[in-house]
């Protein structure tokens, strides 16, 4: 469906009218003379009026379709996936089966708001039914079919998944189908579900009603397992306003290996530390007894394994020294013990001449510049990414984006030059991102200016997980079949912005380089949602090894919201999805090139009317 | 403006400008205005006819010529008188009008069908006054009215009620009219023929020489109006066919030079190729007084005789 990027130029259309009106000017004032001598005349280089009446409508079309295209040009069209909306007006009921909803008699409260819902919706609506935690599950698509809606909603049950009300209500517009309607959401209104953000909006011809079903006031949580040392040391968390007391009991593969009392303030945190007696290797979890509040938080999971170790990360600089990666390396060098980093600059000639041996115990290479990196580099990076290792492109003044994209056509496309914008600052669009999970939301990324940026055109598989303030891409990530890539549209080295001053830097560079590095350092730490197959938390054997899954240890905080603040999120979702709107068509207007198509045509226009225009004299 | 300011001939000054011409009133008193305008002009006749007739005599008045003295009345009376004589003639004069569509044509005042016309009753009337037999013939792709020739008195009023009813008809086909004329003339006699020739010149060649191979003589009056004598337009313009009725765009800077060089070659070559024909050709500009073209056919007339 044929759409407009910029529609006010096609006001531009207008100016068509321009060579229609100076040719019935034109038509209108030209004389015609009664003449004998026409056998003379015939002889001279004159142009029959049939003829030439043909061929000023034929010059009138070029340059009328001419200045159209310039019109249509400059609104830089595209064609939208949009389909074919349906008729009719539908309820659709969402229940939110997140884990704040497994709290004691929570989930039966929900089914039965759902319930009423249903029963209750108009006569004339379609209903339908979704299920909804980090996505939006379609139990029963919109239809006049009430009872089957009714009969799935009996077998409702709720899940270990993190709220994200965004990710739900696009999934619900999407089940609209183009229909009206309104949506009943049945949750708690958990404040974190809106922090985890995604693409979504709700159509202006949809209302949403809420139907609060509270929450508990009340809530331990294991938010956190690790082993230190000889030591398993697991966190527990008072959700409530009053003190709590407990046990968290540390088992190894289903075997009780201690148990740990546990006093906590309100609102407080306490660790529990257990030796591990010398067991190296297994499912590690800490377990307490809340029986008031969440169930699903009440476990959590860990992997011991030895072979974790550090990340070893090389950054290609312009000529290889220390200095021209200073913050990178600072940032790494203050992890330590298993978590830490090695760290090592190399030029773009070195990297190049490298053997591809010395590549295989590096976890991530951190491209700075691409000066010196020749033909034998570049493809050293691509088998460096297909074989599973993770590259960061921080694409400041020293990339150049022809080599990468030489080197990496098939990962992502960077545009220059840079742009000199108005001071930018960035925000992940999903904050339970692993790069940006430890920030819980944008925190003190938002803190950080850019004085210039670099626009990516990031190809369809790619997915922009940061945006710049002013909606364009600001960290793209392209998962291939071995490696990840990610491109930071800006620099690491504190020339295009104050990143490396701001705190966010250290753990920003910490996350991201692990996250990179994790295909290769075997990660074994994931969130429910995180994988498909794993949808409960637990210790599961995945590809012949063994990974821990757990709650999203933010689903944990039973802290609400107001149904005003949640419809006020959902206006500020329209406002945020409008944008992001734009961002894509921008995206798929820039990969459709139409304009270009449009000018080009403008042109031969152009140069049809001039060849017969000068025939025409 | 005076006419001297305006380039006139001292000797055009006495002219009627054709287009004021046109607006008298018959065509008899234009032709008449014509006519006895040029005559009296002249000091003496140009005319002699193959034979005379007696009329009258009168008596001798100094600057007579001595050879019309009758010596015998002289003998008889002592007295000089001199004989007057009627000239006669045997000669048909045929007039041919093109009354084609191309004819309607005037910038100035007075279409070539209106001077065309002019012309013909101006020499049918010079003709009836010296006793020729004169007819009058319209065309166009065929031939319109024919009045048979005759040298009666009243037969000038049949001509010039013909000429004054005369109306444009079509596109100009000389060929076949001529042709037609030509084998139709059983005396040989003074063939007129009026046009503006706006034809294929082998076609109006081809016919004019039937006539001059049935043993006329032939006077070509190749009218032309001004306009299309110096194409003088300047803004560009849709000019459209007065027979055809189809257009062309022209500038006129541009074409002016080409058209000018088209017409002067066709000019050209009827000068040549009748003159090779021995056909008396005139290229009449009807802006010019009609007494220019009566003069031609006078001295063409004469030098027959």
């Amino acid at each position: 469906m044929p759409a407009f990027l910029s529609p006010l130029f096609l006001v531009g259309v207008a100016a068509a009218a321009i060579p229609i009106a100076i040719h019935l000017f034109y038509r209108r004032t030209e004389p015609v003379i009664d003449f004998a001598a026409m056998r003379y005349l015939r002889r001279a280089p004159v142009e029959h009026s049939r003829r030439r009446r043909l061929r000023e409508l034929v010059l009138l079309a070029l340059r009328v379709t001419a200045l159209v295209l310039l019109a249509l040009a400059f609104a830089r069209p595209y064609l939208s996936d949009s389909v074919a909306a349906q008729s009719g007006a539908a309820t659709l009921v969402m229940v939110d089966t997140s884990v704040s909803l497994s709290a004691p008699g929570r989930f039966e409260a929900a089914r039965e708001r759902a319930r009423r819902a249903i029963v209750d919706a108009p006569a004339t609506h379609a209903v339908g039914l979704v299920a909804f935690a980090q996505a939006a599950d379609v139990i029963t698509p919109v239809s006049q079919d009430r009872a089957g809606a009714l009969a799935a909603l009996a077998q409702l049950t709720p899940g270990a998944g993190a709220t994200r009300y965004r990710a739900a209500l696009q999934g619900a517009a999407d089940a609209f189908n183009g229909r009206s309607g309104r949506i009943v959401i049945v949750t708690d209104l958990q404040q974190s579900g809106w922090d985890a953000a995604s693409d979504g909006s709700i159509p202006d011809a949809i209302t949403v009603e809420v139907e609060d079903i509270g929450a508990p006031d009340t809530n331990l949580a294991v938010t956190s397992l690790r082993v230190e040392g000889a030591d398993a040391v697991a966190v527990v968390q008072n959700y409530s306003a009053r003190p709590a007391t407990d046990q968290v009991i540390f088992a190894v593969d289903a075997r009780r290996i201690g148990a740990v009392p546990v006093t906590l303030a309100a609102g407080a945190s306490v660790e529990a530390r257990v030796a591990l007696g010398g067991v190296a290797a297994g499912g590690l979890s800490a377990s307490i007894t809340d029986r008031d509040g969440y169930s699903a938080d009440n476990t959590r999971y860990a992997i011991l394994d030895e072979s974790a170790g550090t990340v070893s990360v090389f950054a290609i600089t312009p000529t290889g020294h220390p200095s021209e990666a200073l913050y990178l390396e600072r940032a790494l060098a203050v992890a330590e013990g298993t978590r830490g980093f090695r760290f090592r600059s190399l030029g773009g000639g070195a990297f190049s001449a490298l053997d591809p041996a010395a590549l295989e115990p590096v976890g991530v290479i951190a491209v700075l510049a691409t000066r010196g990196v020749v033909q034998r580099g570049r493809e050293r990076l691509a088998e460096f990414v297909r074989g599973g290792g993770g590259l960061l492109v921080a694409a400041g003044p020293d990339v150049d984006p022809a080599i990468l994209k030489e080197a990496l056509v098939v990962f992502i496309n960077i545009r220059r030059p840079p742009r000199v914008p108005e001071p930018l600052s960035f925000a992940p669009d999903d904050s339970r991102h692993p790069v940006f999970r430890v920030f819980g939301g944008a925190g003190t990324l938002g803190n950080v200016g850019f004085s210039r940026a670099v626009r990516i055109a990031a190809p369809a598989t790619a997915s922009i997980i940061a945006h710049y303030s002013d909606g364009s891409p600001a960290l793209v990530e392209e998962r291939t079949a071995g490696g990840r890539v990610l491109v930071f549209a800006s620099d690491l080295n504190y020339r295009w912005n104050d990143f490396p001053l701001q705190p966010a830097f250290v753990p920003f560079i910490h996350e991201t380089v692990r996250y990179l590095a994790s295909p290769r350092t075997s990660r074994t730490d994931y969130l429910v949602g995180d994988l498909q197959s794993a949808t409960t938390p637990g210790v599961v054997e995945m590809q012949g090894r063994h990974i821990a899954v757990n709650p999203d240890p933010r689903e944990s905080d039973p802290a609400r919201m107001t149904a005003a603040i949640f419809q006020a999120g959902i206006s500020r979702l329209n406002a945020a999805a409008a944008q992001h709107e734009l961002t894509a068509a921008q995206q798929q207007e820039d990969r459709q090139f139409l304009w270009w198509y449009g000018l080009l045509l403008m042109v031969v226009s152009l140069a049809a009317e001039g060849i017969i225009g000068r025939r025409l004299g | 403006m005076n006419a001297r300011a305006a380039g006139a001939r001292p000797s055009e000054l006495r002219f009627l400008d054709p287009a004021v011409l046109a607006r008298l009133g018959t065509l008899e008193l234009k032709a008449r205005a014509v006519v006895e305008g040029l005559l009296s002009g002249l000091h003496r006749s140009p005319f002699k006819g193959f034979s005379v007739e007696f009329a009258e005599y009168r008596q001798y008045l100094p600057g007579d010529d001595l050879a019309a003295i009758d010596w015998k009345v002289y003998a008889r009376t002592d007295r000089h008188y001199v004989k007057k004589f009627e000239e006669e003639t045997n000669v048909d004069c045929h007039l041919l009008l093109d009354v084609s569509a191309s004819m309607g044509y005037g910038s100035r005042g007075i279409t070539k069908l209106e001077y065309g016309a002019l012309l013909a009753s101006s020499l049918a009337f010079l003709m009836n006054r010296q006793r020729d037999a004169v007819g009058l013939t319209t065309f166009d792709d065929a031939i319109v009215t024919m009045v048979p020739p005759s040298a009666r008195g009243s037969h000038l009023r049949s001509i010039l009620v013909t000429l004054d009813r005369t109306t444009l008809g079509h596109r100009t086909d000389v060929s076949k009219p001529l042709h037609v004329l030509a084998d139709g003339i059983s005396k040989r006699g003074l063939v007129v023929f009026i046009s503006d020739l706006l034809d294929e010149p082998d076609r109006v060649v081809d016919g004019l020489r039937h006539f001059r191979f049935r043993g006329s003589e032939v006077i070509v009056f190749h009218l032309i109006d001004p306009a299309e004598l110096t194409f003088p337009f300047d803004r560009a313009a849709r000019f459209r066919d007065v027979e055809l009725g189809d257009e062309v765009m022209a500038v006129p800077s541009v074409v002016r030079q080409e058209y000018l060089d088209a017409l002067n070659a066709a000019v050209e070559r009827y000068k040549r190729e009748l003159g090779s024909e021995g056909i008396d050709y005139r290229l009449i500009d009807t802006s010019t007084p009609l007494e220019f073209a009566l003069i031609s056919y006078l001295s063409t007339r004469g030098r027959r005789r």
